[in-house]
């Protein structure tokens, strides 16, 4: 009898402890409900009137913030994607506003991790981080579950004006602007030049001619594979998928409705399969993500590569490229008949603001400055992608890197972010895109569910929440 | 002198015994206070806390969380799911699998080297590397061994003819399971092999000698003396690996990121990505209480199976 007693508490030992593993890791705590009060940050009622700025109809400002002379300290949450970059920003602020100091806290490397810590820390009534850097697809979910502050309300009208057409937009939810865009970024096809011209083939402007090219190049032995890109079950698929569905002319929503079930997904869809049947494309690319899909290319493996803006500086690294001076750069193919060039995601990271934040006046006057030349040429130097169309109109900018240049020619995309049921959304296409790679479904079969899961996904209630 | 002084005084001896084990009873909740208020705060409190957002619909206001009861029905939502059953049914098979290789192969390896004196020590610390590393890292190590384009599996085996053209080990709903469970073995393993070992070693020796002169031969031995002395070793493996098996997380989290598909998406994984990706909170309630029931019902169910199998006589 004992040692069943014995048994018994060593099993609910155990087991609880193991719950404590499952439940209690990231577990949201309910202490400070308080946090709204002494001059923080507020989400007051929205306006009825309303003001057309950069693109976009947004409530005008309801408590504007005089923040000229603002002081004290701040914390800003870094994601990894600046890196050093970051201390540099610091520093130039603290020299040009002494008064205000800023301290750096640097996130999780991993974007959802990134978010899950923003999130327990912030629904918990956390002051700090003032400001974070968070992703431009978070802007709807963050805003829908009060996880950051809405800018417009404290920031004048004209403050928006300063940015590049459309990014505005991708920040704003029901009428206000959650974030302020701190660098975009976008995908590029890169290619082996000295493959091309050894075969005489050009730079291919529609998918078919990539794919024509690319078999052409593989047969005759000039490289192992024809054409990299990101399959892997994760958030980079559905930037991928989205470009070949823009270029087929579909879209994943339309008026709110889930629309995968046309022939644009179908052709988008059977394209990026019949990549990986036809063997232009490695079937292990359904397990690559970014760092996979540009290794690949860089150790001269492949002729193309869909990548970020960042890979160029990449390929230009001879400690870990071996293409050096091979490649170039151009912006991704379309479908024949479908213009001169496709699609490209649009990609990149905000300023949020926290709605509980003490510092006001200090935080605002940070993302005003972090969204002005002096801070934007200083990311531009560091390879991303200005916001502003001060930095980002300039010529001199295609002297940090050749993708500058070439933004004037890009078409973007933008994903079906707007809901704050997104990230279920966007599993909904790369989980069914993903099992349709691997070919353990249909095309078809694949956008059926997908349709049915984002439909499901965007009522946010029932099994769509999972 | 008061009458209970004199009593005491008549119960001078016993009474200072009783006073010095009362005394250390009281000690003792002194001393277990401090680790009882741990094992509250982050035991039991966001076990009973989990379970209270579980029935609740909970919204993120500008005052914090909101709750609303709302009664059973994330649990009638999470079971509804298609993807809850696919998650559940692969964490049931994939910690049933590993936990019986792991324990089988365990079993065998303390067998064979717990009579090698000399490179005992040297291969225990060998086989505790894979243990100690952290699942992440040893994660991440296996994608490299197991990518399809310039991963070392494939080189192998293509060498040793085994396969014609390169397996994409982790993009193919089978091969990512069997890709998965052979790197939890390979982690966990030396981990019932040390158990094991532990075990045999308080077996007595004169055990073995008894069943020597009845003449016993070494099958006999093993049935009849090995084994049921090591049922407890056993069964505390067993155990710890089920706890662990069952709530699978940072291998298929950092490996295949629960693809291709959903092929391996666990409980823990679906309840991680419902709570802080998609922030339902009640909904991922209800996913984690599942998870735990799961893993209790596992654990009761293996030891009951256990006894069964291994028999009470032995005791």
């Amino acid at each position: 009898m004992k040692s069943k007693v014995k048994r018994w508490t060593s099993v609910a030992l155990a087991s609880s402890a193991a719950a404590a593993l499952v439940v209690g890791c990231g577990q949201p705590n309910n202490t400070a409900s308080q946090a709204n009060t002494n001059g923080s940050a507020s989400t007051a009622a929205s306006s009825a009137s309303t003001v057309s700025v950069a693109g976009v109809r947004i409530a005008k400002p309801t408590h504007l913030v005089n923040y000229k002379n603002a002081s004290g300290t701040i914390v800003w949450a870094e994601s990894f994607t600046t890196g050093p970059t970051a201390s540099e920003l610091v520093s130039a602020f603290e020299k040009k506003y002494p008064k205000i100091k800023v301290k750096l806290q640097v996130q999780p490397s991993n974007t959802d991790t990134n978010r899950a810590d923003l999130t327990a820390s912030i629904s918990g009534g956390s002051s700090t981080p003032d400001v974070y850097m968070g992703d431009v697809i978070w802007p709807a979910q963050f805003a829908h579950n009060q996880l950051a502050a809405p800018l417009s309300d404290y920031l004048p009208t004209s403050f928006w004006t300063r940015f590049s057409n459309g990014l505005v937009a991708g920040a704003t939810y029901n009428g206000k602007v959650y974030a302020a865009p701190l660098f975009a970024d976008t995908a590029f096809l890169y290619y082996r030049k000295d493959l091309l011209a050894k075969y005489h083939l050009p730079v291919p402007k529609t998918w078919q001619q990539l794919q024509t090219e690319a078999s052409y190049i593989v047969k005759h032995g000039g490289a192992r594979y024809g054409f990299v890109w990101q399959g892997a079950d994760y958030e980079g698929l559905t930037c991928d998928f989205d470009e070949y569905l823009a270029d087929a002319g579909g879209s994943v929503l339309t008026n709110g409705k889930a629309t995968l079930n046309t022939a644009a997904a179908k052709q988008a869809l059977s394209f990026m399969r019949g990549l990986i049947t036809s063997g232009v494309t490695p079937q292990s690319v359904d397990t690559f993500q970014e760092p996979q899909s540009e290794n690949v290319f860089t150790q001269g493996n492949a002729v193309f590569l869909r990548n970020w803006s960042y890979a160029w500086s990449d390929s230009q690294n001879p400690q870990s490229s071996k293409v050096v001076g091979k490649v170039g750069v151009a912006p991704l193919p379309t479908f024949a008949g479908h213009g001169s060039s496709g699609y490209s995601t649009v990609g990149g990271w905000d300023l949020y603001l926290n709605p509980h934040t003490k510092n006001l006046a200090a935080a605002l006057q940070f993302i005003d400055w972090m969204t002005s030349p002096q801070a934007q040429e200083i990311l531009a130097a560091n390879s991303e992608m200005p916001t502003i169309k001060a930095v980002a109109d300039s010529p001199s900018l295609a002297k940090y890197s050749p993708v500058f240049a070439l933004l004037p020619q890009v078409k973007f995309v933008s994903r079906p972010a707007q809901t704050p049921n997104y990230p279920a959304v966007s599993k909904a296409i790369y989980d069914n895109v993903n099992a349709a790679l691997a070919g353990s479904v249909s095309v078809a079969q694949a956008l059926k569910n997908a349709n049915q899961q984002i439909q499901q996904a965007l009522s946010g209630s029932g099994s769509g929440g999972l | 002198m008061s009458k209970a002084m004199e009593g005491h005084a008549s119960f001078q001896t016993d009474g200072r015994r009783a006073s010095v084990v009362r005394h250390d009873v009281r000690a003792g909740f002194g001393m277990l206070t401090p680790a009882g208020i741990v094992i509250l705060a982050v035991t039991i409190f966001p076990i009973l806390y989990s379970v209270w957002m579980s029935f609740n619909n909970i919204q993120l206001t500008e005052n914090g969380f909101q709750f609303t009861f709302n009664g059973i029905q994330n649990y009638v939502d999470v079971y509804s799911a298609p993807l809850f059953w696919h998650s559940v049914w692969f964490t049931v098979y994939y910690a049933i699998v590993t936990v019986a290789i792991e324990l089988f192969l365990g079993l065998l390896i303390a067998l064979a080297i717990q009579n090698v004196e000399k490179l005992k020590s040297v291969s225990v610390v060998v086989m505790l590397i894979p243990w100690s590393l952290i699942t992440v890292i040893s994660a991440e190590m296996w994608g490299y061994i197991y990518n399809g384009v310039y991963g070392v599996l494939n080189a192998i085996l293509q060498g040793l003819g085994v396969i014609h053209s390169p397996v994409n080990w982790t993009g193919e709903p089978v091969t990512a399971v069997i890709a998965l469970m052979a790197a939890d073995i390979w982690k966990t393993t030396p981990f019932v092999v040390i158990i094991l070992l532990s075990g045999l070693q308080m077996i007595p020796k004169d055990y073995y000698e008894a069943a020597r002169i009845d003449g016993a031969n070494g099958w006999q031995i093993f049935w009849n003396v090995t084994l049921p002395q090591l049922r407890g070793s056993i069964a505390i493996a067993g155990l710890f690996r089920i706890l662990q098996a069952f709530g699978i997380f940072d291998l298929p989290f950092v490996l295949t990121q629960g693809g291709p598909g959903s092929a391996t998406t666990s409980l823990a994984m679906l309840g991680e990505e419902t709570l802080f990706t998609n922030l339902h909170f009640g909904l991922g309630a209800a996913v984690a209480v599942s998870t735990v029931i799961l893993i209790l019902g596992a654990c009761l169910i293996f030891l009951s199976a256990f006894r069964g199998m291994v028999g009470e006589e032995a005791q």
